[in-house]
């Protein structure tokens, strides 16, 4: 009985050891090219991006480095939500005293819809503890969790990256430049664009995440820190959606209200209706974001002045 | 109740401490007693299926004549068309009892042992429901008989502190295998096969690979954990997995997977078969057609064609199914045909079959011929099982692009080469136990502690989470 004993425990403690590690620390791994840790160790920036896959697929970094010399960023997560990037805002400001001209948020109406979830194990491992328990608060007040969750969310998500952190690091690393995608993706053409199934007509507001909007600009305004929502454009279908329409205008109005700047994807030079643009109804191919940043660059220049822009309009 | 739960874990606590502690003379009724909690749990309602299985079984096989017995096969079989094929009769709401394919099982070939006066019909009623409803076995097996299990189940097991050992051990490699291996590959597989039109060969062939991995660690995780369970309780249940993986041929393979299973089929189907005088008037006529061919081999081709489609229709209404009975009939069809002239021709060539690279050689196509019939049984429409074939075969290439867009079904981005080095290094580990125990069956007995230690990390670090339902549940 003493050996089950000794068995069981000496599991428990390498179990509790590599959680509290990953828990703790994982926001500490010296991950390369995206991420928060990352981007403040990229230093005093002109321009940060925090928003979903949209924004990893949207914006060329390359093109970005050019126009702002190098000081700027992307931090993006998969299916990134509102509350999570309220909460990636304070993390910057906990951990940095680095200078952020201008932080872009990311205007997607359905991202008003989103259930607050944990959506990428990544997030996860970008917070020190204290934000991962402020994302699992607002999972809680949402009614979105349960045993299994909490198991997950403390326990198992990330572990596998965690144990596998020195073989696959070097791999994701190439993957990525200042938190945005390299990879050459290509449109899978008109066909498969005009013919993809989608269907949001049963998506509803999600307060939670609305309020969240509203956190992030009080706190921007309250620091003084220059800030836009940004409308990344989606394939013209989806821009048509009778629901995307309805959310669009949710959020603009909410934006309106506590007087924040945001730029519509109208008001970039760029044609949402070009195939070849697109990877899918979201996601812009390689040919689409070189495009798409090009213009969106000649926006910020006019709205925010210079490379320093204040972001304020 | 899942097995792997957390109420589970309670009722087993608690039903240990009361089991050894009732005595010597009321230790089979506690057990019985732990039965009916376990199945109340499940539905109330539908312990009054199993209660009329049990009695009426009970009653009518205490005096085995054939009306009787048809009797019995008519109330069961009727009771489990009823429930199983429910949807199909168009009695949309009827959720199958607990284990109703399973105590079935067990009810008719109990039936038929004293119908065959194999044994002798069991005098107490509350024995044969303790021999029927044993709550380990009920929900997925193994099928005991009535001659293994009746006097275990009986018999008085004091407290034995070597059988909680190896229960629990066996009941840690079950957990291991079904919450960290089956749940790992599970989500790929149902990504690519929810959606398989339009995907590349190699998406298809390692998806259909995994569905192999989920099958098995699925499966005999379960049969772990209820022989672990059983352990516990002193009692021993029959193996119902032998390395089916590494068998030589597709027969071979059905020695060794699902093994209870196979033998009921054998023992109380297709035996009787072979020797039904329908069958022997078909074969007859099947001798007329094919004048070379032998008595015995015509003998065995309908019974064959008959198990395998029962078999695929055990399974559920469903078209998949039957076509994956079919295709197996028609595989061990081929293989008794063209068993002698298979060996005439590996005397001819030289072939030896002891050798290493010959063994593997066998192996390979003994996998190749299960995962065609696994892409007809997981496949969730024709269109679906076609599209699948047709992507392996046409559209298999190994180049950046197929391989990057292999790893897309393990979800985001980030974590598919993580995902891809978890699977490898734990089907690898998997693999080489496997083919170390067949060589020599004591391989991996030491170091228990060791291995429970390492276990017991990785499934707490790596288990899938909220992964408590098991595939055969749903037969």
């Amino acid at each position: 009985m003493k050996k089950v004993i000794i068995t069981v425990a000496a599991a428990l403690i390498i179990v509790a050891a590599v959680v509290a590690f990953k828990n703790v620390y994982s926001c500490k791994m010296p991950i390369r090219n995206r991420g928060i840790h990352d981007a403040i160790q990229t230093g005093d920036l002109d321009v940060l991006f925090i928003g979903s896959s949209t924004f990893r697929a949207n914006i060329d970094m390359p093109t970005m480095d050019e126009a702002y010399d190098g000081r700027v960023y992307d931090i993006s997560y998969g299916g990134n939500q509102l509350v999570a990037t309220s909460i990636q805002y304070d993390e910057l400001k906990r951990r940095s005293g680095n200078d952020y001209g201008l932080i872009v948020f990311e205007l997607g109406p359905m991202m008003l819809t989103q259930e607050v979830a944990l959506s990428d194990s990544r997030v996860i491992w970008d917070l020190t503890f204290e934000g991962k328990r402020e994302l699992w608060r607002s999972m809680y007040a949402a009614g979105n969790t349960d045993f299994p969750m909490f198991y997950e969310y403390f326990v198992t998500s990330g572990m596998d990256d965690l144990i596998t952190f020195p073989v696959t690091e070097p791999f994701y690393g190439t993957r990525y430049y200042k938190g945005a995608k390299t990879d050459e993706t290509v449109s899978p053409g008109k066909a498969v664009l005009e013919s993809e199934e989608f269907d949001i007509s049963d998506k509803s507001l999600v307060k939670a995440q609305a309020d969240a909007v509203v956190d992030i600009i009080q706190k921007c305004q309250k620091d003084g820190q220059g800030f836009v929502f940004l409308e990344s454009p989606c394939y013209h279908r989806l821009q048509k959606d009778p629901t995307f329409i309805k959310y669009r205008e949710e959020y603009i109005r909410i934006l309106e209200e506590n007087n924040a700047p945001y730029i519509l994807a109208d008001e970039v030079d760029f044609e949402s209706d070009d195939p070849e643009f697109f990877e899918d109804m979201n996601h812009m191919s390689a040919k689409g974001r070189r495009a798409y940043t090009k213009e969106l660059i000649q926006v910020f220049k006019k709205r925010f002045g210079t490379e320093e822009g204040s972001g304020n309009d | 109740m899942s097995l792997i739960s957390l109420p589970f874990f309670i009722f087993m606590l608690c039903f240990l401490c009361i089991y050894y502690k009732v005595g010597e003379k009321h230790q089979w009724k506690a057990l019985l007693v732990g039965n009916a909690i376990f199945y109340v749990w499940a539905n109330p309602v539908y312990i009054i299926f199993i209660i009329i299985s049990i009695v009426s079984t009970w009653f009518l096989m205490r005096n085995p004549v054939k009306r009787n017995f048809i009797l019995t096969i008519a109330i069961n079989l009727g009771l489990l068309i009823v429930f199983k094929y429910s949807v199909n009769l168009g009695v949309r709401d009827l959720a199958a009892p607990l284990g109703i394919s399973f105590y079935t099982f067990m009810t008719l070939g109990y039936a038929h042992d004293c119908y065959d006066k194999k044994i002798k019909p069991c005098n107490d009623l509350w024995h044969y429901a303790l021999f029927i409803s044993y709550f380990p076995q009920l929900t997925q097996g193994p099928i005991g008989t009535y001659q293994e299990m009746h006097d275990q189940l009986v018999a008085y097991h004091g407290y034995n502190r070597q059988n909680i050992k190896e229960g629990g051990y066996r009941i840690i490699i079950g957990i291991f295998k079904k919450l960290v291996i089956a749940g790992r590959v599970g989500f790929y597989i149902d990504t690519v096969y929810s959606s398989p039109v339009g995907r590349g060969g190699l998406t298809l062939i390692v998806a259909t690979l995994f569905y192999l991995v989920e099958m098995y660690a699925d499966f005999s995780g379960y049969m772990d954990i209820v022989c672990g369970v059983s352990k516990m309780l002193g009692i021993n249940l029959k193996e119902n997995f032998k390395r089916p993986y590494l068998s030589n041929s597709i027969p071979e393979y059905w020695r060794r997977w699902h093994i209870s299973l196979n033998e009921w089929f054998m023992n109380h189907l297709y035996m009787p078969s072979v020797t039904a005088g329908w069958n022997r008037k078909l074969s007859r006529g099947l001798g007329k057609i094919f004048t070379k061919a032998k008595k015995g081999t015509l003998r065995c081709i309908f019974p064959t064609m008959l198990v395998w489609i029962v078999t695929g229709i055990w399974h559920g209404a469903k078209f998949s199914y039957l076509g994956w009975g079919i295709y197996f009939a028609f595989i061990m069809l081929l293989s008794f045909c063209t068993q002698s002239y298979i060996k005439k021709l590996n005397a001819r060539i030289h072939w030896n079959t002891n050798n290493i690279f010959v063994k593997i050689f066998q192996v390979c196509r003994t996998l190749l011929i299960l995962s065609c019939g696994e892409i007809i049984y997981r496949s969730e429409s024709f269109s679906d099982m076609v599209a699948i074939f047709k992507g392996i075969f046409t559209n298999t290439r190994i180049n950046g692009a197929e391989i990057a867009a292999a790893m897309t079904p393990f979800g985001n981005g980030n974590q598919a080469a993580a995902s891809v080095i978890i699977i490898l290094v734990l089907v690898t580990a998997q693999a080489v136990i496997e083919i170390k125990k067949e060589k020599d069956e004591k391989a991996f007995t030491g170091h228990r502690y060791i291995y429970a230690f390492a276990m017991l990390t990785i499934i707490a670090l790596f288990g899938v989470a909220g992964k408590s339902s098991f595939m055969y549940q749903a037969f």
